[in-house]
């Protein structure tokens, strides 16, 4: 009889129990997806019940709240041919971030906390380990996830005020502009999730308790930026202490992005991306050694 | 109680966060003493603003928030409350014993560093006052409000966040209803009027200042109780 | 006297999902074992009985007190509970102290030493329970539920994670504890060692009570499903022609020539005619081994035809 079925003239048995695979393996490429795949329906709350929507979805919607209120603020004024007036209204979308602090800083907070403490949390991180994904390939998985869903809150709000205000004959004037000033918002938005991605999965990969990865994130975002602005404008010192802060430096290296005028002209350009880059690689580097001396099975 | 109270204690207090926190205390500490070292033009504002950041709007909300919802909130999702639970124990003494158990923790890494900070400014003892009493008061409010919300809520410490940094952060600062539901409104009324500072806009009269925020806690203690009678338990 | 546990029209249902359904029985003191299938109820039978979740209609009384409402009742219950969770940070003295502390037991440190040193533990060891293995944490599960002797001892799956001697002592632990006069609630899937606890059984299937009683009474009243036995005899088939002759089988099956398999509505009758039909054949006869008296037969038969 052979494994697959025994056949024997007008008789056959389909089910003989237990049978090996043979089919194709995917491999890693399609391991690393299945991951990325899955770490976003998790954090989104996708395919899981309603409850497990409602955080991601409110501080998703807070965030592109403003930008639609400006577009609907330039499409209504624009029926009384009052749209330059209401266009005055409209923040650049540098200063857009202000508007929306709360929010990112909140979906900071709670997106890799849920992407990364489950897996230690619950010992599945030793099922991951024991397909073809390494710890450098999980956690690169797990990163690109994370980074997505904040470019999400990143990119998304700024390209909504864009789309809205083109659409509206309100947006920049030639298609080059449009071009530049996608290319500038894609940018930026790319500089902060990538800087958030790496905090945030740093402090997440030295607790298993989301609730406490959320707390220490949220004390190094909001603590820095008191800190680094109480030294400077409390205490007088060099603008390059801002640097040293998670809510303006960032931003403020957005601002440098569009060619606006900055409210810190004396902090230059160069110190503003060395210090972005300084936190990004920071981030990264401890979650990566942190992982690679993890003890994954007890 | 005192085996339930050292219990909690003892299961919050774990090496990485007294580490964590005591990084972050210091850290305030060392700012408020550089801001009464400075020769800035208004050092007095600037330890007020400091102290009222740092300490009321960052340091204590966090971690009565983390320690608050935790305390019931973790041995209910860990599956351990049973432990507690069934036992003759009448459910105020579990919930009074959590409490106290998170204060034990909140407050030598919320409301401590937040005075210490205050009195390393320098700008006298009134800052030093309205930072211990603000904190207190916050604390408490914080603490068990987020007693309940983390046996009840599935993510308590995420809602709570929620709350201090959406609704206090930003909607409590569109209205005066808004900010009467902000307990870091009241905290920080206590503040300015003991420190004998500028009010913060929407600010809250003292006697509401005080009496708000403990009402609330008192409330959340009586819903709390209920709640661990009626609960099911894992 | 009144039964230890009462439990009338029991249903618990979660949303939508029915989880016991009128179920009702009394317990009187002993050991009783709960037997079903997974996610027959079992589990949330004795959550109900320990009054961690609340009955959705009916009643449950457990020494005369209302179970949930009754605080007092806390302190005459230990449980064992299913997950394994513990306070991962206590020794196993901490923790089983706690629990006596709790219980306002006198002297806590020293019954929970005793209580520890029952379930073959050493109170002495420093060691947190996070480095203890499964079959450890069990123990130190079951410690816990005793150190304030308790009338009443409700155990989720207690013999997880046991080795085989592990598990040889606890039975012999419970079946002393019901000796002594508590009332011992035990839910297990391992039934060969289930029957070493006592013959009581309850059980559940699909959220409702199957039967009840004495696993070998149960199986008498199965008077639906024919008894099978294997005969002995130094000529099988003769004696399995003799026997369908007489009328007094349903069916044989000769296995070898000295083994039958014989299926009986009627086990006394059978048992009564079958030396006369041997001699009468002038077979003799070796062994009569009765093949579905067991409980596993009994539960098979029960939760297997739903």
């Amino acid at each position: 009889m052979s494994e697959r079925g025994a056949i024997n003239g007008t008789a056959r048995i389909a089910d003989q129990g237990y049978r090996r695979y043979d089919g194709p393996r995917l491999g890693p490429d399609h391991a690393i997806r299945s991951v990325i795949a899955h770490t976003l329906r998790r954090i989104l709350g996708l395919r899981r019940p309603a409850r497990a929507k409602i955080l991601p979805v409110v501080t998703i919607v807070f965030s592109y709240l403003p930008a639609t209120v400006f577009v609907g603020v330039i499409a209504l004024f624009g029926r009384f041919g009052a749209q330059d007036q209401a266009r005055r209204v409209v923040p650049k979308y540098a200063d857009y971030y202000g508007f929306i602090l709360s929010a990112i800083v909140l979906f900071v907070t709670l997106v890799a906390p849920e992407a990364l403490c489950p897996d230690r949390r619950s010992r599945l991180l030793s099922l991951y380990l024991a397909s073809p994904l390494t710890r450098m390939t999980y956690l690169l998985s797990k990163a690109t996830a994370v980074f997505a869903v904040l470019s999400m809150v990143t990119i998304g709000p700024p390209l909504l005020l864009l789309v809205g205000l083109a659409l509206q004959n309100a947006g920049p004037d030639s298609f080059t502009g449009l071009l530049s000033v996608l290319g500038r918002i894609v940018l930026s938005g790319a500089m902060l999730a990538a800087l958030f991605t790496a905090l945030s999965t740093a402090i997440a990969s030295l607790t298993d308790r989301r609730a406490v990865a959320a707390a220490g994130t949220l004390l190094l975002l909001v603590g820095t930026g008191i800190v680094a602005g109480t030294l400077h404008e409390g205490l007088g010192l060099s603008a390059s202490v801002l640097v040293l802060s998670l809510t303006r430096a960032p931003f403020e290296l957005v601002v440098r992005i569009y060619g606006e005028p900055s409210t810190v002209p004396s902090l230059t350009t160069a110190a503003l991306v060395a210090g972005v880059a300084a936190w990004t690689i920071l981030g990264a580097a401890v979650t990566v050694i942190r992982y690679q001396r993890l003890q994954v099975t007890r | 109680m005192a085996s339930l109270f050292r219990l909690i204690v003892r299961t919050q207090m774990t090496r990485g966060r007294v580490v964590a926190l005591a990084a972050v205390a210091a850290i305030g500490i060392l700012i408020g003493f550089a801001v009464g070292r400075s020769d800035i033009a208004d050092p007095a504002r600037a330890a007020y603003g400091f102290v009222a950041s740092y300490g009321l709007g960052l340091l204590v909300p966090i971690t009565a928030l983390v320690f608050g919802s935790a305390a019931l909130g973790d041995p209910a999702e860990d599956a351990t409350l049973v432990y507690l639970w069934l036992r003759p124990v009448a459910r105020w003494k579990i919930v009074v014993a959590s409490e106290l158990a998170a204060l034990a923790v909140a407050v030598p890494f919320g409301v401590v560093p937040t005075a210490v900070a205050a009195a390393a400014t320098g700008q006298g003892a009134d800052l030093v006052l309205g930072a211990t009493l603000a904190s207190l008061v916050a604390v408490a409010a914080y603490s068990t409000l987020f007693l309940g919300l983390g046996l009840l809520v599935r993510r308590a410490l995420a809602w709570g966040l929620v709350y201090v940094l959406i609704w206090e952060g930003f909607v409590a600062r569109s209205g005066t209803a808004a900010a009467r539901l902000s307990i870091l409104v009241y905290a920080r009324s206590l503040l300015a009027h003991v420190a004998h500072a500028a009010p913060p806009r929407l600010a809250a009269a003292v006697p509401t200042s005080v009496i708000t925020p403990l009402a609330v806690a008192a409330v959340a203690l009586v819903l709390t109780t209920s709640a661990l009678r009626r609960v099911d338990v894992k | 006297m009144t039964p230890v546990v009462e439990v009338d029209g029991l249903s618990k249902w979660f949303g939508p999902v029915v989880a016991l359904s009128e179920v009702s029985f009394t317990l009187e003191r002993g050991v009783t074992a709960i037997l079903g299938p997974n996610g027959a109820g079992k589990s949330t039978l004795l959550r109900v009985l320990c009054g961690l979740t609340a009955p959705s209609r009916g009643s449950v009384r457990v020494l005369g007190m209302t179970p949930r409402r009754d605080l007092a009742l806390n302190g005459r219950i230990g449980i064992v509970p299913q997950q394994e969770a513990l306070f991962d940070s206590l020794t196993a003295r901490a923790f089983v102290s706690l629990a006596a502390e709790l219980e306002h037991v006198a002297g806590p440190g020293a019954a929970a030493a005793r209580a520890l040193e029952t379930v073959d533990l050493d109170p002495g060891d420093d060691r947190p329970l996070r480095t203890y293995s499964k079959g450890m944490r069990q123990r130190v599960k079951v410690a816990q539920a005793l150190v304030s002797d308790p009338e009443v001892v409700v155990l989720d799956e207690p013999l997880e994670g046991l080795d085989p001697r592990q598990r040889v002592r606890m039975i012999s632990l419970f079946r002393d504890l019901g000796a002594a006069g508590r009332t011992v609630l035990v839910s297990s899937h391992v039934l060969d060692e289930v029957e070493r606890f006592g013959s009581r059984v309850l059980v559940i299937a699909q959220g409702r009570l199957a039967a009840e009683g004495d696993f070998h009474a149960i199986r008498e009243l199965m008077d639906d499903r024919p008894h099978r036995l294997r005969v002995g005899a130094t000529d099988s088939r003769a004696l399995a022609a003799d026997l369908l002759a007489e009328g007094i089988v349903v069916g044989a099956w000769v296995q070898t020539p000295t083994t039958v398999i014989v299926d009986t509505v009627d086990a006394a009758a059978f048992r009564r005619a079958l030396p006369r039909v041997a001699r009468d054949a002038g077979v003799r006869l070796t062994e009569i081994v009765p093949l579905d008296d067991d409980l596993e037969s009994v539960f098979r038969y029960l939760v297997g035809r739903r």
